[in-house]
């Protein structure tokens, strides 16, 4: 009985917290008005407010996030719907992604570990290029810092979405293909929002490269860390 | 209504591939996620017209469109690690940051490369 009634306003109100912040990120249109962002901190401030627990909140929760699951299996449709871009591109996108997926895992690894950070914290931010629920799926199977994993890939999207335009000038980058593999590699759906920006052919682009990429760092990430760790 | 009825039914499907994708993770003894396992045989039986896309379309869609309300409970998370942003964790950022930047980079030249390329060899 006291579940139902933590239960469900946690999961009405998470919910409700969702629809506003989508209104907030519609009306000022920045990376950093991200809804998960606005939504992640709206709760967590009213949690602490309310002095309601991680746990106790989760009890509602947990009815939203085992939808996790079939919405990273839901993701093969817009690939699916985007494969004939897919078929056309086949080698560009391939290789672009896959080298992109492999420095992003080897680098993030080698300098966590370097640093001296914790295994649990290397496994955390080695899939921190890919979207969310697939990094989160990934480190739960590696045993690393779930809810973790989503801050480093809200900063691998941001900091992607807002630098990318520099590093595009000053590296040479100017083709809107490799602009799309690019911002979808690195930067997952807040690269593919930057991309759809300039064009819908570099949106869908960059999410074919964003869902391939998820792929290759999946498969990658379990093998890469027994080589480098 | 029939619409709602109809995401319904799709989430189920969308549902059982990702048990099946847990089930060959699990027979398997893989480290790659169950969901991704079950994204990818869902791809290649689309690709291959096993199964047809109107049978999970609506509710793929509803999912695609609302991705975010589904990892913010989890992403709620991050108030029990707080402490790990003090001081030292602030590499951590630097470090997301610059390799995000590395991956930009690799990737856009690699494809840049192989794409005027193949464009050059178009025209001649």
């Amino acid at each position: 009985m006291n579940n139902i009634i933590i239960a469900v306003p946690a999961i009405i109100g998470t919910i409700l917290i969702y629809i506003f912040s989508i209104k907030i990120h519609k009306r000022y249109n920045y990376p950093f008005t991200l809804p998960i962002l606005i939504a992640t901190c709206l709760i967590i401030l009213i949690l602490l407010l309310t002095n309601v627990p991680y746990d106790t909140y989760m009890s509602g929760g947990n009815w939203i996030s085992e939808l996790l699951g079939p919405a990273v299996v839901a993701l093969a449709y817009p690939l699916y719907k985007e494969r004939m871009v897919l078929k056309n591109l086949l080698i560009p996108i391939l290789s672009g992604t896959l080298v992109g997926s492999l420095f992003g895992v080897v680098t993030g690894v080698l300098l966590t570990k370097g640093f001296g950070f914790d295994a649990e914290i290397i496994y955390t931010i080695s899939s921190k290029s890919v979207t969310t629920p697939v990094s989160m799926a990934i480190t739960e199977s590696l045993g690393g810092i779930v809810p973790l994993a989503a801050v480093f890939v809200m900063i691998a999207g941001i900091s992607g979405g807002v630098l990318s335009k520099y590093v595009f000038t000053f590296i040479g980058i100017h083709h809107h293909l490799s602009k799309g593999i690019a911002l979808g590699s690195s930067s997952h759906a807040i690269g593919t929002a930057t991309a759809l920006e300039s064009s819908d052919l570099e949106g869908s682009i960059s999410s074919i490269a964003m869902i391939i990429s998820a792929m290759a760092v999946s498969v990658m990430t379990p093998w890469l860390l027994t080589i480098l760790i | 209504m029939l619409k709602i009825f109809l995401i319904f039914i799709h989430i189920i499907i969308l549902y059982a591939f990702y048990q099946i994708g847990n089930w060959i993770q699990f027979i398997f003894n893989l480290l790659i996620p169950g969901s991704v396992i079950g994204m990818i045989l869902l791809f290649l039986l689309l690709a291959t017209n096993v199964i047809k896309v109107k049978w999970i379309e609506a509710g793929a869609a509803m999912m695609n469109k609302h991705l975010t309300l589904f990892f913010i409970p989890v992403t709620v998370g991050i108030m029990n690690y707080f402490d790990l942003f003090k001081g030292r964790g602030i590499i951590l950022v630097l470090i997301t940051i610059i390799s995000t930047i590395i991956v930009m980079i690799s990737s856009g030249l690699i494809s840049q490369w192989l794409a005027t390329r193949k464009e050059a060899k178009q025209h001649e």
